[in-house]
C-alpha cells in the first residue's frame, strides 16, 4: 500500500473573532465627553469648580488657585462673603452634603496671598500691537464688577484704566462689608496683587454723566459700574433726624474708623446683609439690637450663615413685623409696629405687608438704621445710557444703548452679589473685546444644557464622607471687637474635602469604561483631550461604559443607520 | 481612585457575547490573569458560544471543549498528560456554567477535588441553564422565575462555595464582576497555587433575570452588599478571609433591578431576607 500523506491542519482554528464585526449590532454608542457641573452652572463667574477643586485634591494648590483666579480674581473674598449658590445645586448635597465649595475657595484663596503668588502675565508682545489690543478702555467704579472687569480685558493686553470716587478701592467690600466677615488686609492684598498686572487707577475721581464725551474721545470703550450706593428711605422716618441713620452710611462710618455714637437700644429695619452688618456692627459697639423685617425668618434675603450669627451674638430679630408709626417728644424714638404676612399675589420681587389686625406692639429705640435696599445712582447717567427701572439698562453683552458703553455690577442688575458683580464684569470685558475686534452680535445663544444630574453619579464608587464646616469664634470672643468670626480649613482638611467632589462632567482617568466593557471597545488614546476612544466595529451599545463613569463623562449618543 | 489590573491580551473583541454581558466580563479577567501558557476546558455553555464560532476563537490559547459532564476530568487529564510530557509550567483551567458545575459536571469535579488535582475551576455562575433557554439549575434561588419554574423555585439555592470548601482544597473563592480587580487578585493567586482551586464568580444573566443591558456590575454589587453573595476565599477548607460582605442592602434592592423576582409577594420576600440574614450570620462565625 502507498503511502498517503494528508495536509491535517494543526489546530481547527484559523482566526481569532476580532475579524468579527459586532458593531452593528447596537443602536447607540458611547461617547466621551466633557460636561457641565451644576455646580459651575449655578457659579455667577462660571469657575471650573471641578477642575480646581480636583487640582486642590490632589495638592497641586498653585494650578488650583490659578485655575480658580482665572474666572475669579479675588477668591479669598468670594471664599468669605460669596453666598455660593455652587453648594446650593451641589450634586453631593443629594447625598452625604454639598461639597465646601467656598470653604475651599477661601483656602486657596489665602494660601495664594500667604505665599505671594501672582495672577497670570497679560498678554503682550508685538502681536498684541497689531491686534489692536493696546486699545484703552475706561472703568468707571473700583467696586467688584470694575475691577473684575479690568482684569479680564488687562489679561487679553487691553491698556485700562479704573475711575474710583473714593480715596481707596474696593466699592462695597471696603465702606459697606464689616471687617469680621472681610479683614482689611485680604482685600488689600486681592487688590494690590491686581493691580501689579498693570491697570492704572485714578482715584479720588467722581466721573459724571458729563465726562463721558471726552472719556470717549481719549478710550476705546467704557465701562461703568457705579453700584448701588444710594439708600432707599421710608417715609415714615423723619428726614434729618440725626438719631436715623441709613446702613450705607452707617457701615462706611464703621469701617472708615469714624463710628457714630449709638445708644444704648438701636433697632435695624431690614432683612438682608446691609440690615445683618448693621445690627452685628451696633452690637460690637455695644448696643442693645433689634431687627424689624417684613420676611418670615426662613425667608429672609440675608444668608443662613449671618442670620445665625446674628443671633448667636444677642440681636433679637422681629420677623414678619413692619413700623407702622414713629413717635416720641423725648429722647427716644418709639415705633408703633405690627405683624404681618405677605401678599403672595404681589408680582415677583414686590414686597407686599398686609398688616395683621390685633398685632401691635411698641418698641423703643435710642437710634434706628435703616436697611431695606439701595438703588444707584443714575442721575444723569440714564439719560445718555437707557435706563430699566432703578437700572441701566443692558444688552446679553453687557453693552448699554450707547455703542462702546458697558454696564455692569449693582448699577445694572438686581442680582446684588459680590460674585455677580464679578461676573458681570467678566462677561463685560469679554462684550468689550467682542466690540473692540469688530464683532456684531444680535441676540444671545440659546444655552446648551445637559449638566450631569445626581442620578448619571455612581455613588458606589463615592464612599460616604461627611462635609465640615468651617470653625467660628466662640460668641464672647466676637462682641466688643471687630476679629473675624469664621476660620478656614487647614491644609489636611482641605485635602480631604476636595476628595468629596464628584468632579461631575469631568474624566479623571479612572479607567472604569475601560475597565468595564465585556467587549474591550474602550481604548485608551493619550493623544486625545478625551484620553479614551470607542472602538467603532466591536462596541454593542451595553451602556456599561456609561454606567460604570463615576461621574457622568461618558454618554450614549443615537445612532441610526 | 480607579482599578489597576495587569492584563495581557488574551480574550478577544468581535465574540458573540450579548451587550453588556457578565460572562465575557468573567472571561476577560481570568484569561487575560492567567495569560498565553494556559489552556482552558470548556463545556457546552453560553461560555461555549463566547469562545466562538468555528474557525474563529475569541481566546488566543488552545481552548477544549468538552462533555457537559466531564469539564473536570477533561482538565485532570490534560493536565496530567502535559506533567507526563515534562511541562509542569502550563495552567490548566476549566470555564463551565452553573448547569454544567453545580448539576451535570458535579460527580467529576467533587472526585478530581478529592484527588486534589492540579487545575483552576472557575464556574461562571448566572444561576439557570441560560444558553438553551433560562431552565432552573441547582443553582437557581429560591422563588426565582425560569422557564421551567415558571411560578417560582421551589427550593434554595445549593451552596456550592462551601461544598466545595469542605473538600479542603487549597483555595476557593467566590467573585463577581461587579469587583473586576477583586475577580483578576483571585484569579492570579490561584495561579500561584498547586492542586485544585476553585472560583464561584456571580455573572448576572441580563436576558435570563430580566436586566438592563447596563446593569451587570451594578447587579452584581447589590447581590453582595445585600448579603446575597459575599465576597470571600477560603484556603485549606479552614482559613477564611472576607473581602466584601453585607451593607445591610435590602434583598428587595437587588431584586427590583430584575424580572424574575417580580411576582413575589412581601411576605415572600420577608422569608427570604430572613433566610439572607442567617446565612451572613452564620457566614461570619467563619472569619
Ligand atoms: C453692607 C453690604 C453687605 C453685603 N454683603 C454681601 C455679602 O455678604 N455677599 C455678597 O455676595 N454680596 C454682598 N453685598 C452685595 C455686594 O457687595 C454688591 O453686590 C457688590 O459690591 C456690587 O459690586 P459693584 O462693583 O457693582 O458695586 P460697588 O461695590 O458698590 O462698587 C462701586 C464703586 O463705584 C464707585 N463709584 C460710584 N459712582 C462713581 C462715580 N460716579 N465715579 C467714580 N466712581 C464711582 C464707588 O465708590 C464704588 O467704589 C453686600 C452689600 C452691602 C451694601
Ligand atoms: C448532558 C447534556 N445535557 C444537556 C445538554 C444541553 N445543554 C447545552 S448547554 C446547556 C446549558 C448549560 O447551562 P450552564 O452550565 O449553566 O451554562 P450557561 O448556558 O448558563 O452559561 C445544556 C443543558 C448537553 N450539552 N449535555
Ligand atoms: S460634586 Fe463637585 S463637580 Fe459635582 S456639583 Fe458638587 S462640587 Fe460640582
Ligand atoms: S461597555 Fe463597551 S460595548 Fe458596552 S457601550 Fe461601552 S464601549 Fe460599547
Ligand atoms: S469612567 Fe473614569 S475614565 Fe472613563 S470617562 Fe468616566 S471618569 Fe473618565
Ligand atoms: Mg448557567
Amino acid at each position: 500500500m502507498s503511502q498517503v500523506n494528508r495536509e491535517v491542519p494543526p489546530i481547527w482554528t484559523t482566526g481569532w473573532t476580532d475579524v468579527l464585526n459586532t458593531g452593528t449590532w447596537r443602536s447607540a454608542i458611547p461617547v466621551h465627553r466633557k460636561r457641565p457641573s451644576p455646580c459651575r452652572s449655578a457659579c455667577p463667574v462660571e469657575g471650573e469648580i471641578p477642575v480646581w477643586v480636583q487640582l486642590a485634591r490632589e495638592e497641586r494648590h498653585r494650578e488650583a488657585w490659578l485655575t480658580l483666579a482665572l474666572n475669579n480674581p479675588m477668591p479669598a473674598v468670594t471664599g468669605r462673603i460669596c453666598h455660593h449658590p455652587c453648594e446650593g445645586e451641589c450634586n453631593r448635597g443629594r447625598y452625604d452634603g454639598a461639597v465646601s465649595i467656598n470653604a475651599l475657595e477661601q483656602f486657596l484663596g489665602d494660601l495664594a496671598l500667604e505665599q505671594g503668588w501672582t495672577l497670570p502675565e497679560p498678554q503682550t508682545g508685538p502681536e498684541q500691537r497689531v491686534a489692536g489690543l493696546e486699545q484703552r478702555v475706561a472703568v468707571i467704579g473700583g467696586g467688584p464688577a470694575g475691577l473684575s472687569c479690568a482684569y479680564q480685558l488687562r489679561l487679553r493686553g487691553y491698556r485700562v484704566t479704573v475711575f474710583e470716587a473714593r480715596p481707596e478701592l474696593g466699592g462695597v467690600l471696603r465702606y459697606g462689608i464689616p471687617r469680621y466677615r472681610l479683614p482689611e488686609a485680604v482685600l488689600a492684598g486681592e487688590i494690590r496683587r491686581l493691580l501689579a498686572l498693570g491697570i492704572e487707577v485714578s482715584l479720588n475721581r467722581q466721573v459724571t454723566a458729563a465726562d463721558l464725551k471726552e472719556l470717549e474721545e481719549e478710550y476705546a470703550a467704557v465701562f461703568l459700574a457705579i453700584g448701588a450706593g444710594k439708600a432707599k428711605l421710608l417715609p415714615q422716618f423723619p428726614a434729618g433726624d440725626a438719631r436715623v441713620f441709613d446702613g450705607l452710611n452707617f457701615l462706611d462710618a464703621v469701617n472708615t474708623g469714624s463710628s457714630p455714637r449709638l445708644g444704648r437700644q438701636v433697632v435695624v429695619i431690614g432683612g438682608g446683609s446691609v440690615a445683618m452688618d448693621a445690627a452685628r456692627s451696633a452690637r460690637r459697639l455695644g448696643s442693645q439690637v433689634k431687627v424689624l423685617a417684613l420676611e418670615s425668618k426662613g425667608s429672609l434675603p440675608a444668608q443662613a450663615d449671618e442670620v445665625r450669627e446674628a443671633l448667636e451674638e444677642g440681636v433679637l430679630l422681629y420677623d414678619g413685623a413692619m413700623v407702622q408709626e414713629i413717635g416720641g417728644e423725648g429722647e427716644r424714638l418709639s415705633l408703633a409696629c405690627c405683624k404681618v404676612v405677605l401678599d403672595t399675589g404681589a408680582p415677583q420681587g414686590v414686597l407686599r405687608p398686609v398688616a395683621l389686625p390685633g398685632t401691635g406692639f411698641a418698641l423703643e429705640a435710642d437710634n434706628i438704621i435703616l436697611a431695606i435696599g439701595q438703588d444707584p445712582d443714575l442721575s444723569g447717567w440714564d439719560e445718555k445710557l437707557g435706563r430699566d427701572k432703578e437700572l441701566l439698562a443692558v444688552d446679553f453683552r453687557g453693552m448699554t444703548s450707547r455703542r462702546g458703553v458697558f454696564a455692569g455690577g449693582d448699577a445694572a442688575s438686581y442680582e446684588r452679589y459680590v460674585s455677580a458683580a464679578i461676573g458681570q464684569g467678566k462677561k463685560a470685558a469679554a462684550g468689550i473685546a467682542a466690540f473692540l475686534s469688530g464683532e456684531v452680535w444680535s441676540e444671545e445663544p440659546a444655552i446648551t444644557a445637559g449638566e450631569v444630574s445626581f442620578a448619571e453619579v455612581n455613588t458606589f464608587y463615592f464612599p460616604v464622607l461627611p462635609r465640615q464646616e468651617r470653625e467660628t469664634l466662640p460668641v464672647e470672643a466676637r462682641l466688643g471687637n471687630f476679629a473675624e468670626v469664621k476660620g478656614g480649613y487647614g491644609r489636611a482638611e482641605a485635602q480631604l474635602q476636595a476628595e468629596r467632589c464628584f468632579s461631575c462632567g469631568q474624566c479623571l482617568e479612572c479607567d472604569n469604561c475601560y475597565y468595564f466593557c465585556p467587549d474591550m471597545a474602550v481604548v485608551k488614546d493619550s493623544s486625545l483631550a478625551e484620553h479614551y476612544r470607542v472602538l467603532d466595529q466591536y462596541c454593542k451599545g451595553c451602556g456599561s461604559c456609561v454606567e460604570e463613569c463615576p461621574r457622568g463623562a461618558v454618554v450614549l449618543k443615537e445612532e441610526t443607520r | 481612585m480607579g482599578y489597576s489590573i495587569a492584563e495581557e491580551k488574551i480574550f478577544n473583541s468581535g465574540h458573540a457575547a450579548c451587550p453588556g454581558c457578565s460572562e465575557a466580563l468573567a472571561i476577560r479577567y481570568i484569561v487575560n490573569t492567567l495569560g498565553r501558557d494556559t489552556i482552558a476546558v470548556v463545556p457546552p455553555s453560553c461560555i461555549a458560544i463566547i469562545s466562538g464560532p468555528q474557525p474563529y476563537s475569541s481566546m488566543r490559547i488552545p481552548v477544549y471543549q468538552t462533555t457537559l459532564e466531564s469539564s473536570a476530568a477533561s482538565a485532570a487529564g490534560i493536565k496530567r498528560a502535559l506533567k507526563a510530557k515534562g511541562n509542569d509550567h502550563t495552567k490548566v483551567v476549566v470555564i463551565a456554567g452553573d448547569g454544567g458545575t453545580y448539576d451535570i459536571g458535579f460527580q467529576a469535579l467533587s472526585s478530581a477535588a478529592e484527588r486534589n488535582e492540579d487545575f483552576i475551576y472557575v464556574c461562571l455562575d448566572n444561576e439557570g441553564y441560560m444558553n438553551t433557554g433560562a431552565q432552573k439549575s441547582s443553582s437557581t434561588p429560591y422563588l426565582a422565575y425560569t422557564t421551567s419554574t415558571p411560578s417560582g423555585k421551589p427550593t434554595p439555592k445549593k451552596n456550592l462555595a462551601e461544598i466545595m470548601a469542605a473538600h479542603g482544597i487549597p483555595y476557593v473563592a467566590t467573585a463577581t464582576t461587579g469587583y473586576p480587580d477583586d475577580l483578576a487578585r483571585k484569579v492570579a493567586r490561584a495561579r500561584e497555587l498547586k492542586g485544585m482551586r476553585f472560583i464561584l464568580v456571580l455573572t448576572p444573566c441580563l436576558d435570563g433575570w430580566g436586566l438592563a443591558d447596563n446593569a451587570g456590575p451594578k447587579t452584581s454589587r447589590l447581590a453582595v452588599e445585600s448579603g446575597i453573595f459575599p465576597l470571600y476565599e477560603v484556603e485549606d477548607g479552614v482559613r477564611y478571609t472576607l473581602n466584601y460582605g453585607s451593607k445591610g442592602i435590602p434583598v428587595g434592592a437587588y431584586f427590583s433591578q430584575q424580572s424574575r423576582f417580580k411576582h413575589l409577594a412581601q411576605a415572600q420576600l420577608d422569608e427570604i431576607q430572613t433566610m439572607v440574614d442567617v446565612n451572613w450570620r452564620r457566614l461570619q462565625t467563619k472569619f
